[in-house]
């Protein structure tokens, strides 16, 4: 891990990635236009971008481009969706007086590859309710379903993962 | 030769101490010289409510109590910060050579890379609560705990990739040293120690408050530095 070397590219990527997250950061603790809080803003955002960028570096982040930010945007939508709809699955499994669980573990898999894109499947998936991410283990990812309704890998997969994925995949690869 | 310098400085200490207190009154004496005194003197508490944000310009008058009228209070928490992360230090160090290093497992990949991207947010919080310390609840000690708790996140996620300690410890020195040598300058300057000697700017904006943003960043990068060297120090016992 330690010693690898990184091409111009991708340290570029990788602090510039990290310089904007980080003071846009900055900007929504401040909340504050004034100059002087922008320019020690600026100032310590820089020198944590120069100083880590290895962290975003190793993420895998892609080159930003209007699409890939316009499907986030839109994705930012979709998992809110599905996190309500999920919601309401649960909670209707809760009342309902038979209480209609089906509770236990399945894999799926994912085309996904970077890290960061993986963790976004994975934490998209414990958010919404029902269904939680256990582990990641290569392209395989390990589930816990309160109702299995498929055992199957590509039948979970489709189930479970591909809402999600079907966006994931155009922002990240 | 070591002997006698440590000699030496131990007088030297119990010479300041003793100048320091041969001329204060304790007891019965110094209870009815106190009555003596205006109000306005001995009830502190008022005098800082009501003269503080004129005197040292900080829109947090706690920041202003705490930094410039009880710094010396506050100089003596960080030296106590300071010998706590040592002794533990020295004792898990003595523990550590005997122990056999044993290989910790990965984290999961959730956490592993989730970690990495928020590390350096973190950070910034800490950065961002112990800069504003003047202006907003938080400070020092504050953003130092949220700087630190960015370590134990690495800790947690990122197991084996222990800190850079050098630079850990060149940073718990350097801030040691820049909180001692404000204070120092105050008294060089204006005759008494940690005096805020420099310009006080208006109230509420950034760049306010003289010296105590400057402090309080120092004593964010102490507590940051050294209650992240505690968690490095117990990690590689755990390693």
């Amino acid at each position: 891990m330690v010693g690898t070397a990184y091409s111009v590219r991708d340290r570029l990527k990788g602090f510039l990635y990290m310089l904007g997250i980080s003071f846009l950061v900055w900007l929504a603790l401040t909340r504050s236009l004034e100059a002087q809080e922008v320019l020690v803003g600026a100032a310590i955002c820089l020198v944590f971008s120069l100083l880590l960028n290895t962290h975003y570096i190793r993420l895998g982040l892609p080159p930003l481009t209007v699409k890939r930010a316009a499907f986030f945007a839109v994705y930012l939508v979709v998992l809110l969706w599905e996190i309500m709809k999920a919601n309401l699955d649960v909670a209707y499994r809760v009342v309902h007086p038979r209480m209609p669980i089906k509770p236990g573990v399945v894999v799926i898999k994912t085309a996904l590859t970077s890290d960061i894109a993986k963790m976004i499947l994975a934490n998209s998936i414990t958010l919404t309710p029902g269904t939680f991410t256990l582990d990641v283990i290569g392209d395989r990812l390990l589930i816990h379903w309160i109702n299995v309704k498929a055992e199957s890998v590509e039948e979970a997969t489709d189930l479970i993962g591909e809402r999600f994925e079907k966006y994931l995949r155009v922002i990240f690869q | 030769m070591r002997r006698l310098i440590s000699l030496l400085l131990l007088l030297i200490v119990a010479l300041g101490i003793f100048l320091c207190f041969s001329g204060a009154s304790f007891g019965a004496e110094g209870a009815s010289r106190a009555g003596k005194l205006t109000e306005d003197k001995v009830n502190f508490g008022r005098r800082y409510a009501s003269r503080g944000l004129e005197e040292n310009k900080a829109g947090n008058i706690v920041a202003s109590v705490v930094v410039n009228y009880r710094g010396f209070d506050t100089l003596g928490e960080v030296t106590v910060l300071f010998i706590a992360a040592v002794g533990l230090a020295a004792i898990l160090h003595a523990r550590r050579e005997e122990a056999t290093p044993s290989k910790a497992e990965p984290a999961s990949l959730i956490v592993f890379t989730g970690c990495r991207f928020l590390f350096p947010l973190i950070l910034l919080l800490g950065a961002y609560i112990f800069i504003h310390g003047h202006l907003t609840p938080g400070g020092g000690f504050q953003g130092g705990a949220v700087v630190a708790s960015g370590f134990l996140l690495i800790y947690l996620g990122c197991r084996g990739r222990g800190l850079r300690s050098a630079g850990v410890a060149v940073a718990e020195s350097l801030s040691g040293l820049a909180f001692l040598a404000v204070a120092l300058v105050g008294l060089a300057v204006g005759g008494s120690f940690l005096l805020n000697f420099l310009p006080k700017g208006s109230a509420f904006a950034l760049f306010s408050g003289g010296v105590i943003p400057l402090i309080y960043v120092a004593i964010g990068f102490k507590v940051g530095s050294e209650l992240g060297g505690i968690i490095d120090n117990l990690s590689g016992e755990a390693r």
